[in-house]
């Protein structure tokens, strides 16, 4: 098996997992922090039945934005980080004045070890983009305020710019520039 | 055969398992997300021994998947019950779905006026089948019939609604259904 399929692997099992809890958690425990009640049914035959039913389309709608919020920021926080610390590693290899602000800001652990492959990058921010996907779509049908929807859309562009970023600084080091060789 | 040639055929047998895999680390979030989100329905009230005693009409929305029929609430105001969903872009045919359970815990009976329609006239023959005994909710060329529904005491109720179309559909079509008591 190859290794990046190997890596690819090993690197996906993290976001799927905390994508599915992120929206489990936030439905469970808004749930029982303003006490809705909820019943779980098996209406439907199959693999995936579940269906979790509150009684009023309001606390409906409710959940389902926020334990939308809560699987969107379980996903972006850890992507926005990787995609920051890369940049900052970068920006301290081309420019040392990087290096002052990072010791200022007492993030230095950050730029010690370049250990944030593209690959990570790519796979986080592809899982991102699914729950931004998902998120747009239930706020077309109007199950999630629109206002998260159009935050999931501008996190999801933002993100997928710097890990377009992080590609051409990665194929920078396999081809680079004419001006790099002397 | 020697084990590097073993060893061989096993990578060849296990990349393409890898494959899949990692598609489904993508596949089985999403489709996890999609069903834990919640829906509405009346939940049943229960006393102290675990029996419901409220004598009053039980709506109740059947849920579950259709290729035909996507997006279905039900709504509750005065006294008034209003079931909405989407009629899909379909093939010439007649597609049924149980969508709603009625429950009279009165001990008297109970009379419903129930009316349903398109927004738009799409020469789709509407009915509603309750017992086996088919209501015609609104005719190919857009009229729309009101109809009574007499239930029993302490009885349950599946409604389902039936569209049959003569020709392709091609467009989505809202449809509104409204019960009231009398």
């Amino acid at each position: 098996m190859s290794k990046l399929l190997k890596r690819a692997l090993k690197n996906s099992l993290i976001p799927a997992v905390l994508m599915i809890a992120g929206k489990a958690l936030g439905i469970f425990i808004l749930s029982a922090k303003y006490g809705f009640p909820l019943e779980i049914g098996n209406d439907v035959t199959g693999l995936f039945s579940t269906q979790i039913y509150f009684q009023d389309s309001d606390v409906t709608n409710f959940v389902n934005s926020v334990s939308d919020l809560v699987m969107l920021i379980t996903i972006a926080v850890p992507t926005i980080y990787l995609i920051t610390k890369t940049a900052i590693f970068q920006s301290t290899i081309q420019n040392p004045k990087t290096i002052v602000k990072v010791t200022k800001f007492n993030i230095l652990k950050w730029i010690t070890r370049d250990d944030t492959t593209f690959l990570k990058i790519f796979l986080w921010c592809a899982f991102l983009w699914l729950c931004s996907a998902l998120i747009i779509k239930n706020s077309i049908e109007g199950d999630t305020y629109s206002w998260i929807g159009i935050t999931a859309g501008l996190i999801s562009l933002f993100c997928g710019f710097g890990s377009l970023k992080t590609f051409e600084v990665e194929t920078n080091k396999v081809y680079p520039s004419n001006s790099k060789y002397y | 055969m020697r084990k590097s040639e073993v060893k061989k055929i096993l990578l060849l047998v296990i990349e393409p398992l890898a494959f899949g895999i990692l598609a489904l680390l993508f596949i089985i979030p999403t489709i996890t997300v999609v069903n834990l989100e919640p829906l509405t329905k009346t939940l049943k009230e229960f006393d102290v021994l675990g029996l419901s005693n409220k004598a009053e009409l039980q709506i109740t929305i059947v849920g579950g998947t259709h290729q035909a029929f996507e997006k279905e609430r039900l709504e509750s105001t005065d006294g008034v019950y209003k079931y909405t969903t989407i009629l899909k872009g379909r093939e010439s045919d007649r597609y049924s779905k149980p969508i709603l359970e009625i429950v009279n815990n009165k001990d008297e009976e109970t009379i419903l006026e129930i009316y349903g329609y398109t927004h738009l006239p799409t020469k789709s023959d509407i009915t509603m089948i309750v017992n086996d005994q088919v209501y015609r909710l609104q005719r190919p060329n857009g009229d729309v019939e009101t109809q009574q529904l007499l239930l029993l005491p302490r009885q349950k109720y599946i409604l389902y609604l039936a569209i049959e179309n003569f020709s392709n559909v091609q467009f989505d079509e809202d449809f509104e259904l409204s019960i009231k008591e009398i």
